[in-house]
């Protein structure tokens, strides 16, 4: 009997899938998958919402978590309140340009360039990946060049938010630029703290609003590269997505979970952990998570001249990042 | 791998084993549009990791098809099987014959069973695997995989059992009538 079900089964499969063809371009349409989930990726990263129309990120439900608030709350009110006492006398961050050095597994490296209201993000190949062919694939293994950026960009006098994607020559801009948020309050101030891309440059500011809020709490110190460090831990929140970059991964939502380390005397950060976990539709559940060293320079012209995009000559512009 | 390589080792793959794999991916999901889009996660995948297409490419897919179906890939996807399963079995011809309709009801409860022992069942059945082989595939202890394949197929007889009872009935009562 139990050889005849197997029997039956092996059959009943076959009739089952008999005349299935695999469709043509399977191939591309992976690979432009994969291109799209990684500039949704780095979208999701810089919180370039207004400037990315595909991957428009509407956020229309949140759970951010609860702040502490009993038990140990009234330790932990004590120590925010203390570390909002130091931030208010820390450095003024928006003389100083800072340059974050992201590390993430199985991506690129990514370095951000923040210059006051000024950005500049950019996403290098990974050594496994050291060229990109204009499809968006990896070609050859060794070596990193650049594959996309993301920032501000003057064109004829007038400031941009461009977009660069290097594989495939292309750019696409709109006037102006995402205001940075002023503290991880928000669900999207939460969500960008958890990629590799730098939020803001009013980190004292930002630093005390989050804490005074209760969407981050202080959970100790380390020691960073020798020095102490006063480490942040903010609340995880849930961002649902919608339109073109639900579409574009897949997915529905995004987890997003940071922790901030500040140097324990400046109050300026030197390192910011974070990890996104978008989930929900029907694509596998896919997790980001990035380290990202923050150094601060001296506000030379050629340091404050790497905060802006320059667009490369010859690459086409583009209506849209879609397009890319 | 020297440039392009890649691409063209993944173009050379599909063209020679899309079918297969996709035929594959349909029995794992139960629907041609949710098997495309397994298949499309996988090869994904194999992108993500260049290091595997230097190496045996398809092994590396298949492996990967197998165990995003086996982790419950599309969990949300259940309702919608369960209601392709409904109009399936609606559309039954009465006067089929029942060995031809026993096969397909196995097919149908095959898509029903949980996703570890579905995979397993395609990759022994379909695939035609040996339990060792179908455990280095999923990357499990050989003795799971048996457990998953002896539950799975244990529900497919009890079908197969229920299937032929009408039948033995319907014959008993027209010895009586004759």
């Amino acid at each position: 009997m139990s050889t005849d079900v197997e029997e039956l089964l092996r059959e009943g499969m076959d009739r089952f899938t008999t005349g299935v063809q695999a469709p043509d371009g399977l191939a591309r349409a992976a690979v432009r998958l994969r291109r799209r989930r990684r500039a949704v990726r780095a979208a999701v990263a810089c919180g370039a919402a207004a400037v990315i129309a595909v991957a428009a990120i509407a956020v229309t439900g949140v759970a951010v978590g609860a702040p502490a608030r009993s038990g140990a709350g009234l330790t932990q009110a004590r120590t925010a309140a203390y570390v909002i006492g130091r931030v208010e006398n820390a450095l003024a961050t928006e003389h100083l340009v800072l340059r974050g050095h992201a590390t993430s597994g199985g991506w690129g490296p990514t370095i951000t360039w923040v210059y006051g209201a000024r950005t500049r993000f950019v996403e290098f190949t990974s050594h496994s990946c050291g060229h990109a062919a204009p499809s968006g694939a990896c070609t050859h293994h060794g070596g990193s060049e650049p594959y996309l950026a993301q920032g501000d960009a003057f064109i004829h006098g007038k400031r941009y938010g461009v977009y660069v994607t290097y594989f495939d020559r292309k750019w696409s801009g709109s006037p102006g630029w995402e205001t940075m948020p002023a503290s991880a309050c928000s669900r999207t101030g939460g969500l960008e703290m958890s990629g590799p891309a730098i939020v803001t440059s009013h980190w004292p500011a930002f630093i005390k609003a989050t804490l005074g809020c209760g969407a981050a709490t202080v959970t100790g110190h380390v020691r960073i590269d020798g020095k102490e460090a006063t480490k942040i831990t903010g609340s995880p929140v849930t961002v649902r997505l919608q339109g073109g970059e639900a579409r574009a991964v897949r997915e529905r939502w995004v987890r997003a979970r940071w922790t901030l380390y500040v140097d324990s005397k400046t109050y300026l950060p030197v390192r910011i952990s974070g990890s996104n976990r978008s989930f929900g539709g029907p694509a596998p559940s896919y997790v980001f998570s990035s380290v990202t060293d923050i150094q601060w320079l001296r506000p030379t012209a050629a340091n404050i001249a790497k905060t802006l995009v320059t667009i490369p000559p010859g690459f086409r512009h583009v209506n849209s990042p879609a397009n890319q | 791998m020297a440039n392009d390589r890649m691409a063209e080792v993944l173009e050379r793959l599909l063209a020679e084993r899309a079918d297969q794999l996709m035929r594959s991916a349909v029995l794992l999901m139960g629907s041609r549009e949710a098997g495309q889009d397994l298949l499309q996660a996988a090869l994904e995948r194999l992108l993500r990791h260049g290091k595997a297409l230097r190496g045996d490419p398809e092994a590396y897919l298949r492996r990967t098809l197998y165990n995003l179906a086996a982790d419950g890939f599309r969990r949300q996807g259940r309702l919608q099987r369960k209601m392709l399963l409904l109009r399936a079995q609606a559309q039954i011809p009465v006067d089929e014959i029942a060995e031809v309709d026993l096969r397909d009801a196995l097919v149908r409860l095959l898509l029903q069973l949980p996703p570890q022992q579905r995979a397993v069942l395609v990759l022994r059945y379909w695939e035609q695997l040996t339990e060792a082989e179908t455990a280095a595939v999923l990357g499990w202890p050989e003795g799971t995989v048996k457990s998953a394949a002896s539950r799975g197929l244990r529900r497919l007889r009890e079908l197969a059992v229920s299937w032929h009872q009408p039948e033995l009935q319907q014959t008993g009562l027209r010895g009586q009538q004759a």
